[in-house]
């Protein structure tokens, strides 16, 4: 169902944003400020009531016994610790050493755990990948044993040779690829918002 | 598939870690270096601390990801180190919640290490993401409480104040976030960013065009400036450099088991088409 409220808004916002950007205005400043307030306020105010569906959405698995009971409970124990720790009576909140510890003894730790096993499942999605005969994948692998090999930290000539085919390769290939990205992308924000803010072409169409 | 692959194949992650565990514990192995060769990073790093004034007021957005921290910690601690012994005065700021944990712990770690106190200032964690950057560019807002120089000037002066601005980038918002939201909004300000390899391709771009002023963004590039960073008295704010023998065992790990299923891959695919040419013959 369109929403003519919405759409006007968004145009309304979008082009006062715009022209405070472009127009030197202390007035027309004032009133960008207050909006991007907002838009602060409903940012924090979604990161809060994220938290809080997630608490209540693990909650109700370990009510109604329905999902994964060890995760669920593993979750809100998490909540629950750094809320304490950082809530208590005399706590110094997020600047508290108990919350510091969580962070740096179990976070940090458990955070680049998960991203090391990447390591593990990363080869072994390249293997299936591999397996399953697509030319794609075929491609990506050769180009993964290529920049694997430029990455050897190998001291000496050899070691100089790989750094500068390396740094060849991210400026050069890499590079031009990511550029063109990056433009489209840009490109296609700028169309995609522009589409937005004029009513063109709405997705409730 | 015989059952001793079967179980040599659940074993293998298993003995990954335990080989990259024993490689860790290795002494250091001559012919091996973490440190790049390439100098051009480097080069450019230095010469964008080198051109900052003395007593330099250097704003410092922190909001690497648990994650990936790790992989840059050692470098984000040797910056900081570099710029205090440099006598720049540092300003940080925090976009993420997860960025605001960890800058606790390293002011703490600063602290510990007696810093000069007097040359940090806490802007504290702003939500909102980008639009905390736009709001950001309006002039960062300094905490009641807050006492000393730095404090002063930058409540003063706004943006003025500030010399340059390093971000600590991870996933969540990274510098990529600063060119586009904070840089159009104000005047000329040198950026440098340290960030994980992840996001290193997306950043590439921009330090070609000139918006980021220096990089730092592969464990490579890191080490070799951590090599080279001269922190002075401040040499205990350093933190030990990553071995790089597991480095090595891990790519040399990754290269074996994809080259050998991509081996096996290309030779099934000219078997194949070997078999056609000659059924069609």
């Amino acid at each position: 169902m369109r929403r003519p409220t919405l759409g006007a808004l968004v145009i309304v916002v979008g082009v006062l944003l715009l022209v405070d950007l472009l127009v030197v205005n202390a007035s027309l400043g004032e009133l960008a400020g207050l909006l991007v307030d907002a838009a602060i306020l409903v940012a924090a105010g979604a990161a809060l009531a994220g938290v809080a569906a997630l608490a209540l959405r693990r909650g109700g698995d370990l009510w109604r016994r329905r999902g994964d009971p060890v995760g669920a409970t593993l979750v809100l124990l998490g909540i629950g610790a750094v809320l304490v720790a950082g809530l208590r009576p005399g706590a110094a909140g997020a600047a508290d050493p108990a919350v510091e510890w969580l962070v740096a003894a179990l976070m940090v730790p458990i955070g680049a755990t998960l991203f090391g096993l990447l390591f593990v499942s990363t080869l072994a999605a390249t293997r299936r990948s591999l397996g399953m005969r697509g030319r794609d994948a075929t491609v990506l692998a050769a180009a993964a044993l290529v920049t694997l090999v430029l990455l050897l930290p190998l001291a000496g000539p050899a070691g100089a040779w790989l750094s500068t085919v390396a740094a060849w390769t991210l400026a050069v290939p890499i590079g031009a690829v990511f550029r063109g990205l990056l433009l489209g992308v840009a490109i296609l924000a700028a169309l995609v918002a522009a589409r937005t803010m004029l009513g063109v072409g709405s997705t409730n169409d | 598939m015989t059952e001793r692959r079967r179980l040599l194949i659940r074993l293998a992650p298993a003995l990954l870690v335990l080989l990259l565990a024993g490689a860790w514990l290795l002494p250091a192995v001559d012919g091996l270096d973490l440190a790049s060769a390439e100098t051009e990073p480097v080069e450019g790093w230095q010469s964008a601390l080198d051109a900052l004034p003395p007593d330099a007021v250097v704003l410092v957005g922190f909001d690497p990801d648990i994650g990936t921290y790790p992989e840059i910690r050692p470098t984000v601690r040797a910056a900081v180190a570099d710029l205090l012994n440099r006598g720049a005065r540092l300003a940080f700021v925090n976009l993420t919640a997860e960025g605001r944990a960890l800058l606790l712990g390293e002011l703490r770690r600063l602290e510990r290490a007696t810093a000069n106190p007097a040359r940090l200032l806490d802007l504290g964690y702003l939500p909102g993401a980008e639009a905390a950057l736009v709001s950001l560019a309006s002039g960062p807002s300094v905490p009641a409480g807050a006492a000393g120089a730095v404090a002063r000037d930058v409540a003063t002066d706004g943006f003025g104040a500030i010399d340059a601005a390093l971000v600590v980038g991870g996933n969540d918002l990274g510098p990529r976030s600063w060119v586009e939201q904070l840089l159009p909004r104000v005047d000329r300000l040198p950026l440098l960013a340290i960030a994980p390899t992840t996001l290193l391709p997306e950043l590439q771009p921009y330090l070609e065009g000139g918006q980021l002023d220096a990089l730092l963004a592969t464990p490579r590039d890191g080490a070799a400036y951590r090599a080279a960073a001269e922190l002075g008295p401040l040499e205990r704010l350093r933190e030990v450099d990553p071995a790089a023998a597991p480095v090595l065992l891990g790519l040399i790990v990754a290269i074996l088991v994809i080259g050998q299923a991509w081996a096996t891959r290309v030779a099934a695919s000219i078997r194949d088409a070997g078999h056609e040419a000659r059924e069609q013959a």
